[in-house]
């Protein structure tokens, strides 16, 4: 049997390529970047919702799977450059550092994830001007390393405001979808910094909490034993005080139907998911189409999320749209599946 | 601009204003109150929070299914008594909006349906006191007619142990600083007689044992009072807006 190409090494490919292998199929992971684990590696990923275990226990084992094991063959710092249909399969050049080397694969799984929508498209919310406006992914490495400080002048901070729907739920940056995660994460991470510094308080400007499912419990325990506070209504624009020192959220408090000016110390950006580059080239590469939003497009997405419908082509993560963690290793087992049965028949 | 929604306009006006040595009292004096709130007072909650009756402030997640259903709101049509709204003031600390409603948070009649339909176990009637209480006993309500007729009630039925509504009376008109014409006194003491109350003055009545009682009762008050009062004055006073 030719490999299984899995394309991407983030939770979901990961979880694939470590099926597959456990299935005995000859699998070829390959990775654009120089590590595994995707995103939360990236980002140091703290604790994850919703039973607050840490990131590197979910991933650590599936990482340690994929390794070394002898029937994955792992290429970090690589990509696909090329592919053609050939017999059942693909023809696929894979350019690793300084080499291109031609590779017959007899299914391909894209597991190509996705980017955190790059804030400094919010221009209003001066994220890139003023220091002490942090995307949310980088807040997750500063409490992975408990040194949750502003970055201005490297001081404890006394009051911390997350904004949700951060290019998400947005027609103006051509965002117009939910990115699941925004919620339960900036909860999670409202939480964690409650629970080992009760002194700085915490304020969530929301739309809605969409915190779906059992995730619920997370958001009702944050309010009722972390304190946690949620004020109604989306910031229109962040300034800074007239020292310069704070920073000021000006918004509309829609339950109290009147404006608020009010000062912060930090402010944390609840940034969208957007399809990840390697989503974008996998669909150029391998003609799956893809929708409005840009992700690809399963074939019947009410039906599953793994099937692209298009000979020994299928999905996993959030390559098809917003994930979590554990649905994306679950597809990562389903699609490693699929794969296999195409591959074998 | 003309303001269309009159109803948002707050007027503040002083009593005497000058401006450069020139005198521009009048109309002149008359100031739109900014609507932008820069306060988040997390004393509030936490001090709700640390009431036995409080406790469950923080559960509340502004649905309105109280208030739905408030029998001073919807069926009195009290609209301004909405307790879903006092918990949200609290909850995040707009303290001077929830100043404005010191007085109407006591409406409530404790009909406890809001307690029994909140899906998320909050005691409205019970939070929605301690609100109360916790403007009250700050100081930081402004002291309103309501406020002196409960404490003149509270000093004369502590004097003799029974209520004297005549002596009431005199007291709240002067606390007030008020006169009730003569004709209306003649009709209000009329009918107090003859309903056989008007025991007033050298006549009163008092309860019986009453001296030795009214020490412990007052003692206990006071000292709840003072209790109120110095644990909700020492909350943390945070949030101003700072240069």
């Amino acid at each position: 049997m030719n490999p299984i190409l899995v394309l991407g090494a983030g939770p979901a490919g990961l979880s694939a390529a470590a099926e597959l292998a456990s299935l005995g199929a000859p699998t070829l992971l390959v990775e654009k970047e120089s590590y595994l684990g995707g995103n939360p590696t990236r980002w140091h990923y703290s604790l994850l919702a919703p039973d607050l275990r840490p990131a590197e226990e979910i991933l650590g084992p599936l990482i340690q799977r994929v390794e070394h094991n002898p029937k994955i063959e792992l290429h970090t710092g690589s990509l696909i450059a090329r592919a053609e249909p050939e017999g059942k399969g693909y023809r696929v050049s894979l350019q690793s550092k300084d080499t291109v080397q031609t590779r017959e694969v007899s299914a391909v799984i894209l597991a190509t994830g996705f980017d955190h929508f790059d804030s400094r498209r919010k221009f209003e919310y001066g994220y890139g001007h003023f220091p002490d406006v942090l995307d949310f992914k980088e807040l997750e490495g500063m409490i992975h390393d408990d040194k949750v400080l502003r970055p201005s002048d490297g001081k404890p901070p006394r009051r911390i405001a997350w904004i949700l729907c951060v290019g998400s739920r947005d027609i103006q940056i051509g965002n117009p979808w939910c990115c699941r995660m925004g919620c339960v994460v900036s909860i999670k991470q409202a939480v964690e910094i409650r629970q080992k510094h009760p002194e700085i308080d915490a304020y969530i400007y929301y739309m809605d909490v969409r915190t779906y499912g059992l995730w619920e419990d997370l958001y009702w325990k944050s309010m009722q034993e972390y304190g946690v506070k949620f004020i109604r209504g989306r910031i229109g624009a962040v300034s800074l005080t007239e020292g310069g020192k704070r920073l000021i959220a000006t918004g509309e408090d829609t339950i109290l139907s009147r404006p608020t000016e009010v000062p912060f110390d930090l402010i944390v950006l609840a940034s969208g998911m957007e399809p990840g580059t390697g989503t974008k080239e996998a669909s150029e590469l391998f003609h799956v189409p893809v929708g409005p939003e840009g992700f690809l497009t399963p074939k019947l997405s009410d039906m599953n999320t793994i099937d692209s419908g298009l000979p020994g082509i299928y999905f996993a993560g959030a390559a098809t749209g917003p994930k979590a963690i554990p649905d994306a290793i679950t597809e990562g087992m389903g699609a490693a599946l699929r794969a296999f049965q195409y591959a074998r028949e | 601009m003309p303001i269309v929604e009159k109803s948002l306009v707050r007027v503040k006006r002083t009593e005497k204003l000058e401006l450069d040595g020139i005198d521009v009292s009048g109309d002149w004096n008359t100031f739109l109150e900014s609507r932008v709130q820069t306060d988040l007072d997390v004393g509030i909650v936490d001090w709700v929070r640390s009431q036995p009756q409080g406790d469950t402030i923080d559960r509340c997640w502004q649905c309105g299914t109280c208030t739905a259903g408030c029998c001073m709101h919807t069926d009195y049509g009290l609209e301004e008594f909405n307790p879903r709204y006092f918990i949200y003031l609290a909850q995040i600390g707009y303290e001077e909006e929830l100043r404005r409603y010191a007085q109407t948070i006591w409406r409530c009649v404790s009909c406890n349906k809001c307690v029994e339909r909140c899906p998320k176990g909050v005691k409205v009637e019970e939070v929605v006191h301690t609100i109360g209480t916790y403007l009250e006993a700050s100081g930081r309500a402004p002291e309103s007619p309501a406020d002196r007729f409960d404490r003149a009630y509270t000093e004369n039925l502590l004097d003799r142990g029974i209520l004297d509504e005549a002596g009431l009376f005199r007291t709240y008109e002067r606390l007030e600083g008020r006169k009730t014409p003569v004709r209306e006194l003649l009709r209000m003491g009329t009918s107090l007689l003859l309903s056989g109350r008007l025991h007033t003055g050298p006549l009163a009545h008092r309860t019986k044992g009453w001296r030795r009682m009214r020490p412990v009762l007052k003692g206990l008050l006071d000292e709840d009072l003072r209790q109120r009062r110095e644990s909700a004055q020492a909350t943390r006073p945070v949030g101003r807006r700072e240069p």
